[in-house]
């Protein structure tokens, strides 16, 4: 309880946790204000709830980037001296990284789905835009797991990598470019890739041919966050804090 | 049982060999000063110490246990490795609170400890804003959390302006006068030759001595400067008494080796020189270092 208590208040005594949160509220609010604002009807109706997962890629960079620093900001500003020396047994450590990692990928998905179904939802109800309850549910549940595994993910690679820029840097390219590339070229492997399984789970209609299912995009996703948090645990526990 | 004992330590790293052979020991109530030049394997033996670094061999143990088995760390030891090892956007309370935290120590005794270190009125200032002292000011605080038996602080009078040094000097002091064991590293000896009361010397990781401050005083070499004014006088007593002097530049000063400040004190007395200053050189640890093992090229 003592190490999630400090990491906890580590993460909330710093401004850049609240400018990531504030940062990816903004930038949904916008995207999709805008989308659902500026898209023609037809459009609309023929993209279905797709709508609703717009710009879980931007906020992934947000929720990862918020995960990685809980755990590269040990190794960046040398607190990893006195945090393992107070905490020796690092696993401890660690785990309650990932439990403070899930508390604000929680938070960070509950505010993401609370912007756009305010915002997104309300613009496609006064255009006249019939939206599924059932799916949208669904959507919403699939993109706020998606988020919240986006942001293990980003602990657990930042214990395995420890530097900062390399982490964020990996991060993105798993979730925004890898896959795709992949894809792209006509290699189905792509889809295994972090940036292809969380739009797996936005669990949009058709998606399915090319991506894994919603449920099998949960799973890939949530293995990458348990087999890199394993090993970064392993090797914290290892390595020597020099 | 000494507090920290370190014995026959090896730490290699890779090609390099950090620390070889090291023996020494620390006890209670004392201030002891750890002394090398840069990179002579101080800061390696710290972290060996704390668990930070696996020893490659032998040991080094706090109360006679290596650091994992200590049941509460926080309260047998309190370190401050660098003062630099701090989240800048944190403010200075916000620091002491997460380490507080992790060690089940209620916030109300970072307010306490805060008032210690006399940072209190910047406590909620962000350490981006501070200054060096400030910063080692803090440090120490995080190292005073767990009211600890042992300190052991690495550097802790870098940067430090002169009141900022006798700041660091009382307290110390003060705190191994409560019975603590204080381990403070340097390497500039003047930083620390009036807060220790013995000395671990290191260099290229070895042993070089260990004893009271004034063993390593003893046979010091540093020149020494005398100021008379009936200096050719007196400098011809001293070149008569085998000393070899050099002149300062200035009529009544003058340089003196291969003797003693009670030598030549002795021998103005005698004479009845008056003299107006008798003073050792500054010298820096390196250059006592080297004097002590006779090398020249090899310090790390």
């Amino acid at each position: 309880m003592n190490a999630l208590k400090s990491e906890w208040l580590k993460l909330v005594s710093v401004r850049t946790t609240w400018a990531l949160l504030g940062s990816m509220i903004l930038i949904e609010g916008l995207t999709a204000g805008l989308v659902t604002d500026l898209s023609k009807v037809s459009d609309l109706r023929h993209r279905d709830i797709a709508t609703l997962a717009i710009g879980t890629h931007l906020a992934i960079v947000f929720m990862f980037t918020l995960g990685a620093l809980l755990s590269t900001n040990e190794f960046r500003h040398g607190t990893a001296n006195s945090t393992f020396v107070v905490t020796p047994k690092r696993e401890r450590v660690i785990a309650a990284k990932l439990v403070v990692g899930l508390a604000v990928g929680i938070v960070g998905a509950l505010l993401y789905i609370a912007v756009n179904a305010g915002l997104g939802l309300s613009i496609l109800s006064s255009r006249g835009v019939p939206v599924d309850s059932n799916e949208a549910v669904n959507t919403y549940i699939g993109v706020g797991v998606g988020l919240v595994l986006g942001c293990l993910f980003g602990v657990a690679l930042g214990a395995l990598l420890r530097n900062q820029i390399l982490t964020v840097v990996i991060g993105m390219v798993l979730f925004l470019l890898a896959g795709t590339a992949a894809l792209f070229i006509g290699n189905s492997v792509g889809k295994y890739f972090p940036g292809e399984s969380l739009l797996a789970l936005n669990g949009t209609p058709g998606a399915a041919k090319t991506l894994l299912t919603q449920t099998n995009g949960g799973l890939v996703l949530a293995a990458y966050c348990v087999v890199v948090g394993i090993l970064g645990t392993l090797l914290t526990r290892q390595r020597e804090i020099t | 049982m000494a507090e920290i004992t370190v014995e026959r330590l090896v730490k290699r790293y890779g090609e390099t060999l950090a620390v070889d052979d090291l023996s020494f020991t620390v006890d209670a109530g004392r201030v002891t000063g750890f002394l090398g030049p840069n990179g002579s394997g101080k800061s390696t033996t710290m972290r060996a110490l704390l668990g930070l670094v696996r020893p490659t061999s032998g040991s080094a143990l706090i109360m006679g246990r290596p650091f994992h088995e200590l049941s509460n760390p926080v309260k047998s030891v309190g370190a401050a490795l660098d003062a630099h090892d701090v989240h800048p956007g944190r403010s200075g309370r916000g620091h002491l609170r997460t380490i507080a935290a992790a060690a089940g120590l209620p916030s109300s005794r970072v307010d306490e400890v805060l008032d210690m270190v006399e940072l209190t009125p910047a406590r909620d200032r962000r350490v981006k804003g501070y200054s060096m002292g400030m910063r080692q000011r803090l440090a120490l605080g995080a190292a005073l959390l767990g009211d600890p038996k042992i300190l052991m602080l690495d550097e802790p009078a870098n940067g430090l302006d002169p009141q900022g040094m006798r700041w660091l000097r009382d307290i110390l002091v003060a705190l191994a006068g409560e019975g603590r064991a204080v381990l403070i590293s340097s390497h500039v000896l003047s930083e620390v030759e009036q807060t220790v009361d013995s000395v671990v010397v290191i260099g290229a990781g070895r042993l070089v001595m260990q004893g009271p401050l004034a063993d390593l005083v003893k046979g010091d070499r540093r020149p020494i400067l005398v100021r008379s004014p009936r200096a050719d006088e007196l400098r011809e007593l001293l070149e008569d008494d085998g000393a070899s002097v050099a002149s300062d530049g200035r009529p009544d000063a003058m340089v003196a080796h291969g003797t003693s400040l009670e030598r030549i004190g002795t021998l103005a007395a005698d004479n009845g020189i008056p003299i107006f200053e008798l003073t050792h050189e500054r010298a820096t640890l390196e250059d006592r270092f080297l004097e002590l093992t006779g090398e020249s090229g090899n310090v790390r």
